[in-house]
């Protein structure tokens, strides 16, 4: 039993490093424009099925796949942007249904051209089992878990030393005070939704490279990532990975010890029960309460 | 009879015997009809929770689903009468939202998630509570809406007068309380939440009665269309088609108004039965999609205030 529950919080580990990538794509548009991207998960759904388009049209490995997938969902993430922009009344609450509708249209697309069908790799290469130590996972899961950490890296570098991720920075701490400085706010945003485009680029090919996918998952990823950003608080790159680690350790608890039908369950008994007793976040300090 | 009055009670009289007598024998015509003012019911809640709460909601399907489930439940297993199930079926779906309750104290868009959010969990406890909800394989033979003084409510003539009624009945409530002081309330905390704080105003209370209304509204029409249809299962009664068709039909009628989500829900509703579906069977909520992104692009308060405005009827003549 010790063995099971052990490999369960190791696997949930590894399939925390995709939705930290998801939820830090959620949290930087939002801090740059103040904006939730309902259709962000659809996004990234959007990678996983140009990963399989090409796996099966061309017969490689997804990995390949991921170049295209930037192009693709980066253009598409753009293409939202300049939509979210139009919106000049309300912004809050239009924003929202629009960035909902997209996703509704996202999702049915997608069920247009790929039908509704589950969909795996069907590579073994990035099936076959990797051993570490007691623990087991596919070859993609480890792989993909690096790969995020290493993306993580160099976000959290990008947004301390480099002018655009400055920048990033400091239009979502203080807009006015960013334009005063000649940082151009339109510009950053256009920013923030292509580096949101890259993280969910790569977690879409990395949820096709070991798990399996359709179209009503796109939802469910908008969901995971905003419970994330809820169970990290005001956000940091530590703070959300380290809730998505939890996150991750507790469904891959719940399938192990309950059953795979509670796994949704799971997030939201402990996106309420943070939201109940801590409403600031695991990791946060500054308050959100209105 | 002053003019306004006129008007009112011609509407009655169009509603509930002009359309029964012209339309009652086509019963095709008359299922589509009943569908689409139940969805203007929810669209009605839906505008309600937004108008005069400030919140979107993108998980209506849930309180639709639980006053389903507990009002078929309810008759099937304890055999309580099926229009006091109903209302008791409201009454669950705003127990339901009670959970909402600590997201409210939250500032911005978190309401909006946490709701997305929860809108799935009551989907997977239907399916896995199969000892009450019969899970996956769902409820047959609900009973229908019942015979009373010698009107059958549960023929097709009998279903549209109910669900009208109830519609209009909601749509009093909800003109009572946009007129009450607690409209006013409302009013001003759209303009500034703060500000009517410090005025003594308990922002939060008002936020979860909103809630709590349009959340039993929701679930009453759950209710009905579960009587209605006679069947249950989780992945219809928590469809998130029930979420999405209500949020189209209000932004198009324009969900600062009343009856205008009602109307928008028959329009959208008819366009996508009679239209959209036909050509595009399987993926036709990729019409909605796009129509609820147009609308808010181009005209966000709704088509039928910009009709109005355009051609110039008297300003409130649908408020």
């Amino acid at each position: 039993m010790t063995e099971l529950i052990l490999q369960a919080i190791y696997s949930g580990l590894l399939q925390g490093g995709s939705y930290a990538l998801i939820a830090l794509g959620l949290a930087l548009v939002f801090g740059t424009m103040k904006v939730i991207n309902l259709a962000h998960g659809e996004l990234v759904l959007l990678a996983a099925y140009v990963a399989y388009a090409v796996e099966s049209g061309l017969n490689v490995n997804p990995v390949v796949a991921i170049p295209i997938a930037l192009l693709v969902v980066c253009t598409s993430a753009v293409l939202v942007y300049f939509l979210v922009d139009r919106i000049k009344e309300d912004r809050e609450l239009n924003s929202l249904i629009l960035t909902y509708g997209i996703g509704v249209m996202l999702t049915n697309a997608i069920l247009l051209i790929w039908k509704a069908d589950i969909r795996s790799t069907k590579s073994t290469w990035l099936q076959d089992a990797v051993v570490l130590g007691p623990f087991y996972s596919m070859r993609s899961e480890l792989g993909f878990f690096v790969a995020s950490i290493v993306l993580m890296a160099l976000l959290w570098w990008w947004l301390a030393r480099s002018w655009y991720g400055r920048a990033v920075r400091a239009v979502a701490s203080n807009r006015d005070a960013a334009k005063l400085m000649g940082i151009n706010p339109r510009t950053t945003e256009i920013v923030s939704f292509v580096v949101a485009g890259i993280l969910a680029s790569f977690a879409g090919v990395a949820l096709f490279s070991y798990g399996v996918i359709q179209p009503p998952l796109g939802h469910a990823l908008t969901v995971k990532a905003f419970i994330i950003t809820v169970l990290a608080g005001v956000g940091s790159i530590p703070g959300v990975l380290a809730g998505a680690l939890l996150l991750g350790v507790v469904e891959a608890l719940t399938v192990t010890l309950l059953s795979s039908a509670l796994q949704e369950i799971a997030g939201m008994g402990l996106f309420l029960l943070v939201l109940f007793v801590m409403p600031n976040g695991l990791f946060g300090t500054a308050a959100r309460r209105g | 009879m002053t003019p306004r009055n006129f008007l009112v009670v011609s509407a009655l009289a169009l509603l509930y015997i002009a359309v029964p007598m012209l339309l009652g024998s086509n019963l095709y015509i008359m299922s589509l009809l009943v569908a689409s003012i139940a969805i203007g019911g929810v669209a009605l809640a839906w505008a309600l929770l937004g108008n005069l709460g400030g919140m979107v909601s993108f998980g209506h399907a849930a309180f639709f689903g639980v006053g389903s489930y507990v009002s078929a439940l309810l008759v099937m297993k304890l055999g309580l009468p099926v229009f006091a199930a109903m209302l008791l079926g409201g009454a669950g779906a705003a127990v339901a939202s009670l959970a909402m309750l600590p997201t409210l104290r939250l500032k911005g868009p978190y309401f909006a998630l946490a709701i997305l959010a929860y809108a799935q969990i009551f989907r997977i406890l239907a399916t896995e509570w199969q000892s009450v909800t019969g899970g996956a394989g769902g409820l047959s033979n609900i009973p229908r809406l019942p015979q009373i003084a010698g009107m059958d409510f549960g023929s097709k003539i009998g279903n549209y007068i109910v669900i009208v009624t109830i519609v209009l009945i909601f749509a009093l409530i909800y003109q009572r309380i946009r007129a009450s002081h607690y409209g006013t309330a409302l009013r001003a905390m759209h303009d500034s939440e703060d500000a009517t704080r410090i005025v003594g105003v308990n922002s939060t209370l008002l936020k979860a009665m909103m809630l709590l209304v349009s959340a039993f509204m929701t679930g009453v029409i759950g209710a009905f269309n579960a009587h209605y249809i006679n069947f249950l299962e989780p992945d219809y009664g928590f469809s998130g088609l029930w979420s999405t068709l209500p949020i189209v039909a209000a932004i198009f009628g324009g969900y600062r108004t009343i009856l205008g989500p009602v109307f928008g829900a028959v329009v959208v509703y008819l366009v996508d039965q009679l239209v959209f579906k036909s050509f595009i069977p399987s993926g036709h909520q990729i019409m909605l999609g796009a129509l609820l992104a147009g609308m808010v692009l181009f005209s966000p308060s709704g088509l039928l205030p910009w009709v109005v405005r355009k051609f110039g009827r008297g300003r409130n003549a649908l408020a």
